[in-house]
């Protein structure tokens, strides 16, 4: 079953005098289960591409489409869309300072509406299901990257999402933290089902993908592992 | 952000308090003036059109007058300009002569003395006395040009030696200042027009003050030969005119508040400068652009109704400053009372909650409209 489609997405910008075209037809399909990765040169376009997949920002040229309904970031449902069915984590782990790591997970219930006792509740048992029982009321500045970053996924897989966007999620880290990451990640693929796609420069990590993509001169084509 | 936000509280605490601290004493100034004119003037002063009152004439009326139910009390008065005149000191005085066997209306203002007056002894007016510096005991000229005793070198007035038996003092400048209060029959001595008063003053009840035009137009009505005037006939202009200024004090000072909602528009701009990253992942997580504003909204203007309140208090604090301070006081010649007081009228405090919190909430809200513009890409591009 396919959750996410890209079609023929292009998005140019506009630098000074030259005109670049990051993205020229880049066709993306992510079914239920996958666990995608996509690599390619820094500055080819992966981060933008990944906004347009999250409805953050609008193509050019073609289109997203989530269970095969199209939709565009400028659209009234696509908050509505971003709360619940896509989850994001960035390689800066954009955790919001003033609230502990458990309000922070708790922020997509939230947002979606539930009340803040069930909402932050929901979010200390995840947390705890990744280890950071001892971690629930410490600001992101008392946690290390690894914690921050365990912390950012917890907050993307809240609501269930049916997909989620992964901009670098280990770029930061070193090897050690970097693999727990990428360990947990692997695990809710396989138990949950949990989709992904993951935007890495780890050629090892992008090994263990069920896809792997590689983004060149604007276009996606598969890698053969 | 500290800095832009305690500029913020600052400036509404100030402005707020400003305003709140000039209707406190303004409110004061009309209550007192208000208080003082009802209190030293005759509610209602009845004479005749164009002479005097005969004596027999009021001794028939006081009756009937003391039978109305809204009258208080009723006071044959003889009202006169004099002089006064202490050791070649000369002195404008209003005599003011009342029947001491009847119950004087205005006992509470003599501050010193004796309670009542005898033939041969007066009251005289607070600033008079300090000014001519008599006390209680002195003795006193009072001079009144007579004219049926004219002769060839000149109007010869008639002079008479009074004790000072107590000081006068009602607040109301022009009467601290010139009043000599003597007993009705002293009053029409020096005047020399035996048989008559100049008028009949009455005191209403504190419930029928209010009513005091209609029925002086009533009294007029059933003595058609006789003046009947209000107190509120003389002082309705002066009313008016006090409640325009009001009015007046209260815009102005609303346009400091106004200036103090600049500081709140710069603070909420900082604010969503500093916090654009956590807006960012809040947009990323699905929060509309309503929650968002309304959730600065919700803190910044919680600040500001605080501080609103703040503004009140320190204003009120200010106004009891102003009247225990000693080297300004109103100008009683000008003002009518020299005393400032205040009077913190629970609907000027409510207005000047609603009227700032009004303003203080538009300019919160003014600048989150940016918050759309704000890009998220850019943001979670350049953390
Ligand atoms: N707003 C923008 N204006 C101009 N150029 C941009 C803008 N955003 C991205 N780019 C350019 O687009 C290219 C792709 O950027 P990005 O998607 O971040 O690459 P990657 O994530 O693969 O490193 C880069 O060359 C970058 O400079
Ligand atoms: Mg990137």
């Amino acid at each position: 079953m396919t959750i996410l489609e890209a079609r023929h997405l292009a998005k140019s910008y506009q630098d000074s005098d030259r005109r670049i075209e990051v993205l020229k037809d880049a066709n993306l399909l992510v079914n239920k289960g996958d666990l995608i990765c996509i690599t390619g040169k820094s500055g080819c376009g992966k981060s933008t591409l990944l906004h347009m997949l999250g409805l953050l920002d609008n193509p050019d040229q073609g289109k997203v489409l989530i269970e095969g309904k199209e939709v565009s970031s400028s659209s009234k449902e696509a908050p509505q869309i971003r709360n619940r069915d896509l989850g994001f984590v960035f390689q800066f782990h954009y955790l919001v300072e003033d609230l502990t790591a458990v309000e922070n997970v708790a922020l997509p219930l939230l947002i979606a509406g539930h009340s803040k006792s069930t909402s932050l509740a929901k979010a200390a048992e995840l947390l705890s299901g990744f280890g950071l029982e001892e971690r629930l009321n410490h600001y992101s500045n008392q946690l290390s990257g690894g914690e921050q970053q365990r912390v950012s996924l917890a907050r993307a897989l809240i609501n269930k999402p049916k997909v989620v966007l992964a901009d670098e999620p280990t770029g930061n880290l070193d090897p050690e933290k970097s693999a727990e990451i990428w360990e947990t990640i692997l695990r809710l693929n396989r138990e949950l089902e949990q989709a992904f796609v993951v935007i890495t420069h780890d050629r090892e990590q992008a090994r263990l993908a069920s896809i792997t993509y590689e983004l060149e001169h604007g276009v996606l084509s598969p890698v053969n592992p | 952000m500290r800095f832009s936000f305690v500029f913020m509280v600052l400036g509404i605490v100030l402005s707020v308090g400003i305003l709140s601290a000039g209707l406190n004493l303004f409110a004061g100034y009309e209550r007192t003036l208000k208080a003082v004119l009802l209190d030293s003037f005759a509610h209602i002063s009845i004479s005749e059109t164009d002479s005097y009152l005969s004596r027999h004439k009021a001794d028939q009326l006081i009756p009937k007058l003391e039978a109305m139910p809204e009258v208080q009390s009723v006071s044959p008065t003889e009202t006169f300009s004099a002089m006064v005149n202490k050791d070649g000191e000369v002195h404008g005085a209003l005599i003011r002569g009342y029947d001491f066997k009847r119950p004087f209306p205005y006992r509470k203002y003599i501050r010193k003395g004796e309670p009542s007056l005898d033939s041969g002894s007066v009251y005289i007016g607070h600033y008079m006395a300090s000014e001519l510096g008599l006390e209680v005991g002195d003795s006193l000229k009072v001079v009144y040009p007579q004219l049926n005793r004219v002769s060839a070198l000149g109007i010869f007035p008639g002079e008479y030696f009074f004790r000072v038996a107590g000081i006068y003092r009602s607040g109301y400048y022009e009467y601290d200042r010139s009043a000599v209060i003597m007993t009705l029959e002293d009053a029409i001595n020096v005047i020399m027009v035996p048989g008559y008063i100049s008028n009949i003053e009455l005191k209403l009840k504190p419930e029928s003050v209010g009513a005091a035009g209609k029925l002086a137009k009533e009294l007029e009505a059933t003595y058609p030969e006789l003046v009947a005037q209000a107190w509120t006939q003389n002082n309705d202009s002066l009313f008016r005119l006090i409640a325009m200024e009001k009015w007046l004090i209260f815009i102005i000072f609303s346009f400091l508040v106004l200036i103090a909602g600049l500081n709140v528009v710069s603070a909420v701009v900082t604010i969503m400068y500093d916090k654009k990253n956590e807006i960012a992942v809040l947009k990323t997580l699905g929060a509309g652009l309503n929650s968002i504003r309304g959730l600065i909204f919700y803190r910044i203007a919680l600040v500001g109704i605080a501080a609103i309140i703040l503004g009140q208090i320190f204003g009120w604090i200010l106004s009891l400053l102003i009247i225990n301070q000693s080297w300004y006081s109103l100008k009683g010649d000008v003002y009518f009372i020299d005393q400032l007081t205040i009077y913190v009228s629970p609907f000027n405090q409510v207005a000047i909650f609603v009227v700032s919190a009004c303003l203080i909430l538009i300019c919160v809200r003014l600048p989150l409209r940016r918050i759309n513009r704000m890009e998220i890409i850019e943001l979670i591009r350049n953390p």
